[in-house]
């Protein structure tokens, strides 16, 4: 069944200089109890698609401009923000980047562990605090009644994620969304929040989205990863097909570029350039810039999502969900592990409005 | 020459032990931010002094007519215009009046314009500047304007013109200083809320339901509390000075009614100034080292609940 889907997501930033296109059309579903890996560079829409679909992006900057959320088959858009408070924290529910700044430094734990279940529950503040004592436990914090009255800068970073997680789930909620969960953590904390979220979200089978830029993350605990780049989302799949076949030429990129115990540090091979500042809507496909594998296409048209199967059923959920590619140009198996095109003669195909300066790269282009 | 010992010539002087925790630090209670606060408010010495001047004179306002030895109107006929003397400890003014006594007294006047005006302020204050900062928008340019209009009336002119028309009570006096001086707060408390707004934390509260009521009350406003706290105090002080130089320019209090300032203006008399200094002395002391002693009390609060100070004299 589905949980989340969003279709053709559109958000836009106004600001006094620019438009920033932030998200650019982004679809996706979600099963219920399923885990997605939203991951791509920073500034490539990844957060404005999740606060978009909480509808806590900052107002009035940022305006969701068109497109569909909807949520067990109700559409979140246009709902009153009474509704769509009932809704946050007991069927969605967030776990942000930095448990510090996350937390409010001049309210005990215990007031901050309780605000959503009074909010929500008839509890008396009493019951509230049992429970909250309960939800410490859950996350692994022990002497939970000692720590209700301890003010956040008396927790240690894992412990205050600890915490936001369990605000995070004390609500059941169906969906929760961890945007960058573990990225002000150090390496070893990271790995035990990981831990926790993951089986927290499968005793509970709550659906977890997940944000981060850490394909490490994503290969440990999601079962579906969708990349976003220049907010689109350019490849998804499974998450262990992604990893062994990746198509798009930016997933490559990302996944040449991390650290792998099992490969050579000399490996290593960073995306040159950097990610459009989306003041322009993109002519053609946005990666094409950095691209070792675009045609003259590239720079005019802008690939559609599509199914790298064309014969299959497309399936959007599950663990069987159809790789889906962004690309007019995706890369070849071999060519996934040397991270360039291994064709013979195969030359990136020059930006046209360059060319137009240089007759000679304008031979190339049309070629 | 001396030489220098160097660790690998052994030990100088007697083998001093590693040092070791006598008690399980994990153990003590953790402080709140608030203790935090008190503790380093306490060891400001010229800040603590303060707030023990401060609750005395709080504690004689209080009880200014149990333990005053005169009524402040009362009038000696044996003793107008008497230098201190053992019946008058400070003197008795012009009419026969007890200096000490009417000091008494006008401390309640003193303080209570001071803890009135400052609450009348604070609330308006309070209230405009979470309403602008937290709706920001068409909320937030209406009561900008309307700040600026308040802060450019010239708070004493206002004063010296209603203050006659509406009668010169101390009640009067408390709510024209209130009403006048509420855009400082307001300025303050919408800075802070703008900022406050947009930090993690109050995403999160409203990711987990919270309503705009309890994000403003519980999350946002708490963290303003310092700032608040340090101008209110420094408030205090202006509004007791204020009063004081209306109650000299017989605006204020009206004798026979005890007042610090009213007193003082006996001094406008060249006689007096010269030749009884005890009938304006007393007042002016009492003026002085009131609102120093507020305005240390702020200072010290101000450091107190810095929290960039935090850690640094602990």
């Amino acid at each position: 069944m589905t949980l989340l889907s969003v279709r053709d997501l559109v958000v836009r930033f106004q600001t006094h200089e620019a438009t920033i296109h932030a998200v650019n059309g982004v679809s996706f579903e979600m099963a219920a109890g399923e885990t997605l890996g939203l991951v791509g560079e920073s500034g490539c829409g990844k957060s404005v698609t999740s606060l978009a679909i909480t509808q806590l992006l900052p107002v009035p900057a940022g305006r969701i401009e068109g497109g569909e959320i909807l949520l067990n088959g109700r559409s979140l858009l246009g709902l009153p923000e009474a509704e769509m408070r009932s809704i946050r924290g007991t069927e969605i529910a967030m776990v942000f980047q930095d448990p510090l700044t996350s937390l409010n430094p001049v309210m005990t734990i215990g007031n901050q562990l309780t605000e959503g279940i009074l909010a929500h529950q008839d509890l008396t503040p009493a019951q509230a605090r049992v429970r909250a004592v309960e939800l410490l436990g859950m996350v692994g914090i022990a002497d939970g009644q000692k720590r209700l009255g301890t003010y956040p800068h008396q927790l240690s970073g894992g412990m205050r994620q600890r915490v936001m997680i369990a605000i995070a789930l004390s609500l059941k909620p169906k969906l929760l969304i961890a945007d960058e969960p573990t990225t002000a953590l150090d390496v070893t904390i990271q790995a035990q929040m990981i831990d926790l979220i993951k089986e927290l979200t499968a005793q509970s089978g709550t659906a977890a989205l997940l944000i981060t830029h850490d394909l490490g993350v994503v290969a440990d605990m999601t079962q579906r990863t969708a990349v976003m780049y220049a907010g689109y989302i350019v490849e998804t799949a499974a998450t262990p097909e992604l990893y062994a076949r990746p198509r798009h030429p930016y997933t490559i990129g990302l996944l040449n570029s991390i650290a792998r115990i099992d490969r050579e540090p000399a490996a290593l091979r960073p995306i040159e350039g950097s990610p459009p500042d989306g003041t322009h809507a993109p002519e053609g496909c946005p990666f094409a810039p950095r691209c070792a594998w675009r045609l003259p296409t590239c720079w005019r048209e802008n690939p559609l999502l599509a199914a790298d199967d064309p014969v299959a059923p497309v399936i959007t959920t599950g663990p069987a969900a159809s790789h889906l590619v962004a690309c007019h140009n995706p890369a070849t198996p071999d060519e996934v592990s040397a991270g360039r095109p291994l064709r013979q003669g195969f030359v990136a195909a020059p930006n046209p409005s360059w060319a137009a300066l240089n007759p000679a790269l304008a031979a190339a282009s049309a070629g | 020459m001396t030489a220098i010992a160097r660790p690998d010539e052994g030990p100088i002087g007697p083998e001093v032990p590693i040092w070791q925790p006598t008690t399980d630090l994990s153990l003590r209670p953790p402080l709140s931010p608030r203790q935090l606060a008190w503790r380093r408010f306490r060891r400001n010495r010229l800040a603590m002094t303060s707030l023990i001047v401060v609750v005395a004179l709080a504690v004689i306002a209080i009880l200014a007519s149990v333990i005053a030895p005169y009524s402040p109107t009362e009038v000696d006929l044996k003793a107008f215009g008497k230098p201190p003397s053992l019946s008058h400890i400070l003197g008795s003014d012009r009419s026969g009046r007890d200096v000490l006594s009417r000091l008494m007294h006008g401390a309640r006047v003193s303080l209570s314009v001071g803890v009135v005006a400052v609450g009348i302020y604070l609330a308006i204050g309070i209230t405009l500047g979470s309403l602008a900062g937290y709706r920001r928008g068409w909320t937030d340019a209406i009561i900008g304007r309307v700040t600026d209009t308040v802060m450019a009336i010239p708070a004493l002119l206002i004063i010296l013109a209603v203050v006659p028309l509406i009668g010169r009570s101390p009640l009067n006096i408390m709510i024209v200083i209130g009403l006048l001086n509420w855009p400082a707060v307001t300025r303050l408390v919408r800075g802070e809320f703008l900022s406050l707004r947009e930090r993690e934390f109050t995403l999160a509260a409203r990711g987990i339901g919270a309503r705009d009521r309890r994000i403003i009350l519980r999350h946002i406003l708490p963290n303003v509390t310092g700032p608040l706290v340090v101008l209110a105090s420094f408030g205090m002080a202006e509004a007791m000075i204020i009063e004081a130089g209306l109650s000299v320019l017989g605006l204020g209090i009206q004798p026979p009614d005890a007042s610090w300032g009213g007193d003082l203006q006996a001094a406008t008399d060249v006689g007096v100034l010269t030749q009884k200094p005890w009938l304006w002395m007393a007042p002016g002391a009492a003026i002085a080292i009131a609102v120093l002693s507020i305005n240390f009390i702020g200072d010290g609060l101000r450091d107190a609940l810095d929290p960039r100070a935090s850690g640094v004299r602990r």
